[in-house]
């Protein structure tokens, strides 16, 4: 029989196939190359779907060495190289960017392909570079690798938020994406490096990884280089922190998340694939891949939890008074990742995962049903020209309803039961030995109403009341290829919480939590080095030991009843605000508020400052330094010399063999000099 | 004997070149620029040096043989190639045929001289790759300016008489300093040296041979070499505060010559940084804080030379100054002494040959559609020229490092092996700061691209502008897919890279750094 993880490259590489595909040939195909996008990525869910069969069969973890990039010296020296890793984690994630990612394709048929838009081949040949470049960083078995594959996650988001290069905004959105990110990858690869350096090894997993060395180091087992004087605790707080700053980045978390809203210049079905699957994922998936790494310094799972909680409420408070549908999607997008890093910096590695899960399902679903609303009216995003659209679409109307719900964590859809244990978690270990989490549940908490208020405002301005302009009177309707993937989307967020029904766990037995289980790996065969080093129990048992992260007794249904009450809050004052056939625009009374918000605390023009008001002029004035004191110095030892200069000028306008003859002289010179020093004469 | 038929048959295409008419000039160079990179094909399939052309071991299609007799000393005709020289060797062969054929739409006066002269170049410039006698190699040294300075002079902007005589004035002066640097190391090793050979000041100076010179302590005739020796090089590198004929040439010259200008012509400072100050002088590095002192001259020239591209409008002064940028990178790791610093300053030297190449490549071909380089003149060129704008925003990103492209492995490398050298102090400090030069740079050039390939198509111009013409894009493409194929098996020629720096670094303190390094992986 074939040893299935033997095909496993193939999941990524098959989207590889398809962007060179769509790149060259695409023209040439019908659908622009968009066939062969979805025949890669649903080759790669199968793929995916196959590998989690097999690690659920009780096989596996597996990892391989692929390719080795840098080799250098043979039987020493550091070697860059990459390898994958089929873990639980890493399994799960690959069948949520290649579903997500197949949908996406399907989805861009009824949205590019039908509205006629022009470069189709070039716009499926970055969805087969996104989604490749994603898979291969979700199985990366070394952070060199998995931090190349973040950067080319970058790039592709470049190239498809800018993919409308010949309008101003989308160039401009896509240089922000870019530059912002790049700035966090920045810290990310001085971590890298880092890591190198302490270590000689970026491997995530087994003996060798740098994850287990660190461990065996804490617990006086081993040693490693440290620098700058720190001691090993705070140089892996340190390492922490740095990787941290590429997370901060990619995931859109204060203060880095500036570059996302503007992201929404893209094509819609690529902001699905940003928010749900891709860049964005990508950076809180990575803090749960080397979690046992994180695990070991309280210091930067403290940093994580207050940056996700923070997050997680103050995006809250920026999607009120947007009127943009994909306005409100974007901000919700970043607080919705406030509440996983809050969840893996409070201790909760199953909670992050599992909220990164259903928020995959229902954020995609959103954005999807933000796309419909979008095709019928006729490109206008703004709600306040909808309403009424409820009974002309009602399969997305439906659908977008469940994928809100879940985000407003109502009971019983997805998004419920994620966001109420990444609460339930981070409180419990609030409450036990690290009650700094508390300021970071309380965030959290607020962020409940918040969201539930804003998701329920867009739904009723979107979808209720009568509609307020022509289009939303008569939109243009919309084919199979939108409402496919929205039902397979809306089936899965009513549904996908009962992964892991932790907040019933005390009826239902903690051993029906199926995620929880799953990621705990406690049934497969093999293990990579060290006893499940890659397992639940090992994360919490690194969490006590050395994060010093005790859990407190809570009872996990009245955490959840808090959790519901206040997301009814919302809902009902949402209802009350924006129901009947008229609403008004209630969010300008805040007056001064409203300004603040709207224009995000003006986080943005600080940013922009930095830029233009700060860094430009400082160039502008090292480059009149340079042409006017350094090079003016040069130009004024050549005036000294002018004479010189004005005998070259003539000769300049003479003939080759003149030049040949200075040459000449110039050799005759030197034999002189040598000639000379040796005795020759 | 490949290496003189390399020379030869490069320097006859030259020859033949400038006797034919200016019609067939530009095609007959391209086919005969073919036999120099033909013949750079054949040596890397028989490559098999495994050592250091200074430094002892294997080294390929070496020939020594006694010339002649100057003075007390005999000169030698001494060639060979290693895996520091080698792909320098096989960069110059490949840039130069690129820039040939991306000369025949700019280039339309005297034809044949423009081909033979670029020809010329490629000899000296090969020559400068291969010599391994002092004599010898400063022969092609200093022959590389003379047919550099034509062509900027003659064929150059509105201001190439003056961009042309700083660029000669200028490194000359430098050659000289460098010149009274070596002598400083001939005499000092007094009567044990006897011929001029690389190979043998280089054994005298290991060896301890150096002895005192106008009752200097030989320690310091080291140092005055060193420093003479930096400073001449630094210029040709160019080093900050060296570096401003660097922008002027590179905008006066036309695109096809800032191509070798800055793909090769800059490598012979960091190549012969390389074999003079690292390769024979290191010791010099473990006293005081002259490590310190190097590594901060390698960052001042990443971030200085990164501020003043962030704050240019022409698109050939950004790419000018991002070089002035990426050269601070080979500084670092050469300074490191590590055997990933040093072999990660080699790569990215090869690897800053072909996205400079490509970078300037580009802007010469936009130039000639649009007759303008200013950013603020032109929007949405990629409207227009969509291949050509693919391919530069594809370099472009090389030249930010993005991974799976030569950038990334060469300065991933030097960043891997200067963070925790032994030879300077607050090595990770040194090496973090300089790395924001990555920030910096896709900043400028995300800037220059926004501006100039996006938005809505906007240019004054009576031109016409349409597609770029199929041999330009061909030589574009070849490039990038170099720039790919480096960086996705970066070990196609960093292993013999590493077989050269290897016993550079098995000596001294730096040796003890390496080997340190090495076994980090407790």
């Amino acid at each position: 029989m074939v040893d299935v993880f033997n095909l496993a490259p193939a999941i990524a590489l098959f989207p590889l196939f398809a962007f060179v595909i769509a790149l060259f040939l695409g023209s040439r195909m019908p659908k622009g190359g968009a066939l062969a996008g979805i025949a890669a990525t649903g080759g790669s869910l199968v793929l995916s779907l196959w590998m989690v069969a097999e690690l659920a069969g009780g096989n596996g973890p597996y990892q391989e060495e692929l390719y080795t990039f840098i080799g250098g010296v043979e039987g020493e020296g550091v070697t860059l190289s990459f390898g994958l890793l089929i873990d639980p984690l890493s399994a799960l994630m690959l069948v949520i960017v290649s579903l997500i990612s197949f949908l996406v394709h399907v989805f861009s048929l009824g949205y590019m392909n039908d509205e006629s838009e022009t470069g189709l081949p070039r716009y499926y040949a970055g969805l087969g570079l996104f989604t490749f470049s994603m898979l291969a960083f979700v199985y990366s078995d070394n952070l060199l690798m998995a931090f190349m594959f973040f950067e080319l996650v970058g790039l592709c988001s470049y190239l498809l938020i800018g993919f409308w290069f010949r309008e101003r905004a989308p160039a401009s959105a896509a240089k922000k994406a870019f530059l912002v990110t790049r700035f966090g990858d920045y810290f990310f690869l001085i971590g890298v490096v880092a890591i190198f350096a302490t270590f000689g090894t970026t491997a995530f997993a087994g003996d060798e990884s740098f994850v287990t060395a660190a461990e065996a180091v804490l617990d006086g087992e081993g040693e490693m280089n440290t620098f700058l004087g720190l001691g090993n605790q705070a140089w892996i707080t340190v390492l922490g922190l740095l990787v941290l700053g590429g997370v901060i980045g990619k995931s859109a978390q204060f203060p880095l998340h500036t570059w996302l809203p503007d992201a929404m210049e893209g094509p819609t079905p690529v902001s699905a694939l940003i928010h749900a699957a891709t860049m964005v994922a990508a950076g809180v998936y990575l803090v749960a891949r080397i979690y046992g790494f994180y695990a070991l310094s309280p210091t930067a799972l403290g940093i994580i939890a207050l940056i996700g909680g923070f997050t997680a409420f103050v995006a809250a408070t920026m999607a009120l008074v947007k009127q943009e549908l994909k306005q409100v999607l974007a901000y919700s997008t970043i607080s919705q990742y406030g509440y996983m890093m809050l969840a893996l910096g409070g201790g909760g590695y199953v909670a992050g995962v599992f909220h990164l899960t259903t928020h995959a399902v229902f954020k995609a679903l959103l954005f999807l049903g933000a796309g419909s609303v979008i095709i019928a009216m006729h490109h206008n995003e703004n709600m306040w020209d909808m309403g009424g659209l409820k009974s002309r679409m009602p399969v997305t109307y439906w659908t977008f309803l469940a994928g809100s719900l879940a985000l407003a964590g109502i009971f019983p859809f997805a998004g419920f039961w994620s966001k109420d244990e990444v609460l339930y978690e981070t409180l419990i270990h609030g409450l036990g030995d690290s009650p700094l989490l508390l300021v970071g549940f309380a965030f959290g908490l607020l962020a409940v109403v918040l969201t539930a208020l804003y998701t329920i405002r867009m739904v009723l301005l979107t979808f209720h009341g009568d509609p307020r302009t022509d289009v939303a009177e008569d939109p243009e309707p919309v084919r199979w290829n939108v409402k496919f993937p929205l039902v397979v989307l809306g089936v899965l967020a009513v549904v996908a919480g009962a992964l892991n029904l932790g907040t019933i766990k005390e009826v239902i037995g903690e051993e029906n939590l199926f995620l929880h289980e799953w990621l705990d790996g406690a049934t497969l065969s093999g293990d990579l080095g060290e006893e499940g080093a890659l397992s639940v129990h090992h994360y919490e048992e690194v969490l006590e030991v050395h994060a010093g992260y005790g859990a407190a007794e809570f009872p996990a249904l009245a955490n959840g009843a808090i959790a519901l009450v206040l997301a009814l809050v919302g809902v009902a004052a949402a209802w009350y605000l924006y129901r009947g056939a008229e609403p008004a625009p209630h969010m300008e009374k805040l007056g001064g508020v409203r300004q603040v918000l709207v224009h995000n605390y003006y986080q943005d023009e600080y940013q922009v400052w930095l830029a233009t008001g700060l860094t430009y002029p400082i160039a502008r004035v090292a480059n009149m330094f340079d042409q006017g004191v350094i090079d003016g110095l040069v130009d004024a030892v050549g005036t000294a010399s002018v004479v010189a200069g004005e005998r070259f000028r003539k000769i300049q306008t003479g003939v080759v063999t003149n030049y040949a003859a200075l040459l000449a002289l110039g050799l005759v010179l030197l034999i002189l000099v040598f000639g000379l020093a040796g005795g020759w004469f | 004997m490949l290496i003189e038929f390399l020379l030869g048959i490069t320097l006859a295409s030259a020859l033949l070149v400038f006797m034919a008419p200016d019609r067939i000039a530009g095609k007959l160079a391209a086919l005969l620029s073919l036999l120099p990179l033909g013949t750079a094909g054949v040596m890397w399939l028989g490559f098999d040096a495994s050592g250091n052309a200074l430094r002892g071991g294997e080294i390929a299609f070496e020939s020594r043989f006694e010339w002649f007799d100057l003075g007390s000393y005999a000169l030698q005709w001494h060639v060979g190639v290693d895996g520091v020289s080698f792909p320098l060797v096989a960069l110059t062969t490949v840039l130069t045929t690129l820039a040939i054929v991306s000369s025949w739409t700019p280039i339309d006066e005297r034809q044949s001289q423009f081909y033979g002269l670029m020809l010329i170049v490629e000899v000296a410039l090969l020559g400068v790759f291969v010599g391994l006698d002092f004599f010898l190699w400063f022969v092609f040294w200093e022959a590389v300016l003379i047919p550099m300075y034509f062509l900027i002079a003659i064929w150059g902007g509105p201001r190439r008489e003056y961009a042309a005589m700083k660029f000669i004035i200028y490194t000359n002066l430098a050659s000289l300093l460098m010149f009274v640097g070596v002598f400083l190391l001939v005499f000092g090793l007094g009567d044990s040296l006897t011929t001029l050979s690389l190979v043998d000041i280089s054994a005298g100076i290991q060896n301890g041979q150096l002895g005192e010179l106008a009752g200097f302590d030989p320690a310091v005739i080291e140092v005055a070499a060193f420093v003479l020796l930096f400073l001449g090089f630094a210029v040709k590198v160019p080093v900050v505060p060296f570096h401003t004929w660097l922008p002027d040439a590179h905008v006066e010259a036309p695109s096809p010559v800032s191509v070798i200008l800055a793909g090769v012509l800059l490598k012979m400072g960091t190549y012969a940084l390389l074999r003079f100050n690292f390769t024979m002088l290191n010791d010099v590095l473990d006293a005081g804080w002259n490590a310190e002192i190097l590594m901060s001259i390698g960052l001042v020239s990443v971030i200085y030379g990164a501020m003043l591209a962030l704050a240019q409008r022409d698109l050939k002064r950004i790419v000018a100054y991002s070089s002035i940028s990426s050269m601070g990178y080979v500084i670092i790791g050469l300074t490191a002494l590590t055997p990933h610093g040093m072999g990660g300053a080699t790569f990215q030297m090869v690897s800053h040959g072909l996205i400079s190449g490509l970078m300037f490549m580009g802007v010469g071909v936009f130039y000639n559609a649009t007759h303008t380089r200013m950013v603020g003149d032109m929007s949405g060129l990629a409207d227009r020229m969509p291949w050509t704008a693919g391919i530069f925003v594809a370099g472009a990103f090389g030249y930010m490092g993005l991974p799976l492209m030569s950038g990334f492995a060469g300065e991933v490398l030097v960043f891997i092996g200067s963070f925790n050298t032994a030879t300077v102090d607050g090595a990770p400090i040194f090496t973090a700061l300089a790395m924001f030069g990555i920030v910096i740079v896709a900043g400028y050039l995300l800037w220059a691209m926004q501006r100039s390939l996006f938005g809505p198509f906007e240019l004054e111009t009576d031109y016409e502008i349409g597609r770029a013409p199929l041999h330009d894009l061909a030589s574009l493409a070849v490039l990038l897919g170099l720039v790919i194929l480096l960086g996705v098996n970066p070990d196609l020629i960093y292993g013999a890279i590493q077989d050269a720096v290897q016993p550079i670094v098995q000596s001294g303190v730096a040796g003890d750094a390496a080997s340190a390094f090495l076994g980090g992986g407790h």
